[in-house]
């Protein structure tokens, strides 16, 4: 026992100072690991996490644009734009070599572009590649960078190019819907953080920073075979009459929706650089013209809306001219008496003019502002005009007298389709859109303001049949089986205040079927050079070949077939 | 005793309770990784719609579709007296 005894105390010296070497050892690394803990532990948990946690961006769509049915006008693919940080691939140039041969770009070209951006850390090398293609440029080469995009191509091209517009290559809307409808249609990239690995693969997602959020999509009113079906015969028209450019506007008068609206010249919003701004103007709302003939419907509607004139009344043309204040109004010859058909019928200057004079200035202008001269067609397009309709208190008397026949005011071709729609809809006036309408919202169209009686409209629209019959103006018009109402227009321009001898437009603007009216058609030819130049020859027969398609395409019964009508007696009997 | 008996519960338990952590991280990683699988799949097949529209948008062109139906099909449209109404 006491050998032992003597053994312990001995050794105790010794046990006591590795002991305590191996407390300080402790105490060391309890230190170190309070100093790294407490004092220096945001300058390490900031730099881990420089290491492994980025902020990503999730992708998110554009909207797509269709028409009524679902056609695809506008629609964004995604594409990957290819980027480098110089300071990284400069370092790596037989890489580099390779990549940019892929891309087919010019080495030494793009070598000296990323020398002079060697401060960046970003450089796009080519945007917009298919995602394929840049999969195999990018892939496994240090230092380049794949960014997805998105490309918006735009199938229908030229025929709707006015309408859908197109938007930059950073998707923001520059004209058209694309750029009305911007905030609607706009997609919200989402960002999120995540923990990548050492290979820069995503290993774990620690929080959205932002929710993505695709944009929403725009279901027009635009019905694209009738669109496409416009848009080939005023090509065509524009070509026989070698015109400088021309619009069509189709609306469904039950709902207020614009059916089709086409403008020539065109252009690709696919490929839309270099462009003449001229080209990319959606004349059909933004260019105004006097419309001359084609509103004289509107004058007599105004006058029978207020009892001074019934459909027996007649009204002495003759001499076939008419002097205000020093300036004459002309007819072709002289016409005589006429009745209100009549005057539609021959398109007598001076039998409007003298119907214009009927009423008062204030009388007249308050009808015209209820048909919707002088507003904007109220679909907000950017660049809409109201077109040009000055106050009654600052005509002149022969304003009051021209305004009868469509000369001191101008409008859009919408405007003048809108107008007509008034007749066609038994004097009600509707609201027009380039959206599709829901079956519910149409209720508030119902409710929409009579500015015209009934009866008026009803008389209007017999007397604008006759226009279109064997002894009208616009026979080319004539839809075979269906009753067509309309009126032509041939209008000398006024550039800078004169009138030009030889420039002309024509114009036409019609409804069918007259039985119960569903559409309405507007067309004008700007500047027809051959062929002839009045709006019956030129703008009419643009409205018989979409109309009668239009007619065929929406199943809209023929309310004109006699041997129809002849063969339903038969079987009857 | 008591306490000790105690004491190696608590110290099973958590060493059940870490091990279990790696066991739902492990998990999670793998189930994260086959969402990303997916998202990317999710993906290609957004960009493989987009291009089957625009292929169906190129085909059924109605300047297309208008030239088969009257060479190809030899369809044209009916006249006046070979319409019938029916009551």
């Amino acid at each position: 026992m006491s050998d032992t005894e003597d053994r312990a105390i001995f050794y105790t010296g010794r046990h006591y100072f590795v002991l305590f070497l191996l407390l300080c050892l402790l105490a060391a690394l309890i230190g170190r690991a309070l100093y790294l803990q407490i004092v220096e532990k945001d300058f390490l948990v900031d730099q881990g996490g420089q290491r492994q946690i980025r902020t990503i961006e999730t992708p998110a769509y554009r909207g797509t644009i269709f028409d009524r049915f679902g056609t695809p006008l506008a629609i964004s693919t995604p594409v990957d734009s290819v980027w480098v940080n110089p300071a990284e691939i400069l370092q790596n140039l037989p890489a580099l070599k390779k990549v940019v041969a892929k891309l087919e770009l010019d080495y030494r070209e793009t070598v000296d572009l990323l020398k002079q951006k060697a401060n960046k850390e970003f450089v796009y090398l080519k945007r917009q590649l298919e995602p394929e293609l840049a999969n195999r440029v990018a892939n496994g080469v240090d230092g380049v960078y794949l960014k997805r995009e998105y490309h918006r191509f735009y199938p229908a091209g030229e025929v709707v190019s006015h309408l859908v517009g197109f938007t930059d290559i950073d998707d923001r809307g520059q004209e058209g819907l694309e750029l009305m409808y911007d905030g609607w249609l706009k997609a919200q990239p989402g960002k999120r953080r995540v923990i990548r690995n050492r290979r820069g693969a995503v290993v774990e997602d620690i929080a959205q920073v932002k929710r993505a959020q695709s944009g929403n999509d725009l279901t027009t009113s635009i019905d694209m075979r009738l669109q496409y079906i416009a848009y080939r015969s005023l090509a065509r028209a524009m070509k026989y009459h070698a015109a400088k450019s021309g619009s069509a506007v189709m609306l469904d008068i039950k709902t207020g929706e614009i059916l089709a609206m086409v403008n020539k010249p065109s252009y690709n919003p696919n490929q839309h650089k270099n462009m003449d701004p001229s080209q990319r103007r959606n004349r059909a709302l933004t260019d105004v013209f006097e419309p001359g003939s084609a509103i004289k419907p509107f004058t007599l509607a105004a006058a029978i809306d207020r009892g001074l004139y019934s459909q027996k009344s007649q009204i002495d043309t003759s001499p076939g001219w008419l002097m205000v204040s020093g300036y004459p109004v002309k007819d072709v010859r002289n016409y005589g008496k006429l009745d209100l058909a009549g005057i539609l019928r021959k398109s007598s200057n001076v039998g409007a003019s003298l119907i214009a004079r009927s009423m008062q200035k204030s009388e007249l202008w308050q009808s015209f502002s209820d048909y919707g001269f002088g507003q904007t067609p109220g679909v907000s397009f950017p660049a809409e005009s109201p077109g040009y309709f000055s106050h009654y208190s600052q005509w002149q008397p022969l304003d009051h007298a021209t305004m009868g026949f469509g000369y001191g005011l101008s409008l859009s071709i919408t405007q003048l389709a809108r107008a007509y729609a008034v007749i066609a809809n038994r004097g009600r006036r509707l609201d027009i859109n380039l959206i599709k309408q829901d079956p519910g919202e149409l209720l508030d169209n119902e409710i929409s303001r009579h500015v015209m009686k009934a009866s008026t409209a009803n008389m209007v629209l017999q007397m604008m049949e006759q226009v279109v019959g064997p002894k009208g103006t616009a026979k080319q018009a004539a839809v075979a089986g269906y009753r067509i109402a309309g009126k032509t227009g041939t209008v000398k321009k006024n550039v800078d205040g004169g009138y030009q001898k030889d420039d002309y437009m024509a114009i036409f603007a019609g409804i069918a079927p007259v039985s119960n009216p569903r559409l309405v058609m507007a067309v004008v030819i700007d500047e027809p050079t051959q062929n002839g130049y009045y709006g019956g020859q030129v703008a009419a027969p643009v409205f018989q070949e979409v109309m009668s398609n239009a007619l065929r395409i929406l199943d809209i019964a023929p309310d004109n077939l006699p041997t129809l009508q002849a063969r339903l007696v038969d079987q009857g009997a | 005793m008591h306490r000790i008996y105690w004491l190696a519960l608590l110290l099973t338990m958590v060493i059940g309770s870490a091990l279990s952590v790696i066991y739902v991280k492990h998990e999670s990683r793998i189930l994260f990784a086959e969402l990303r699988n997916t998202q990317k799949l999710q993906d290609q097949e957004v960009i493989e719609w987009g291009r089957l529209q625009l292929q169906n948008s190129t085909l059924a062109t109605h300047s297309n579709v208008e030239s088969r139906a009257r060479k190809t099909l030899k369809m044209r449209l009916p006249e006046e007296v070979q319409v019938v109404q029916l009551p």
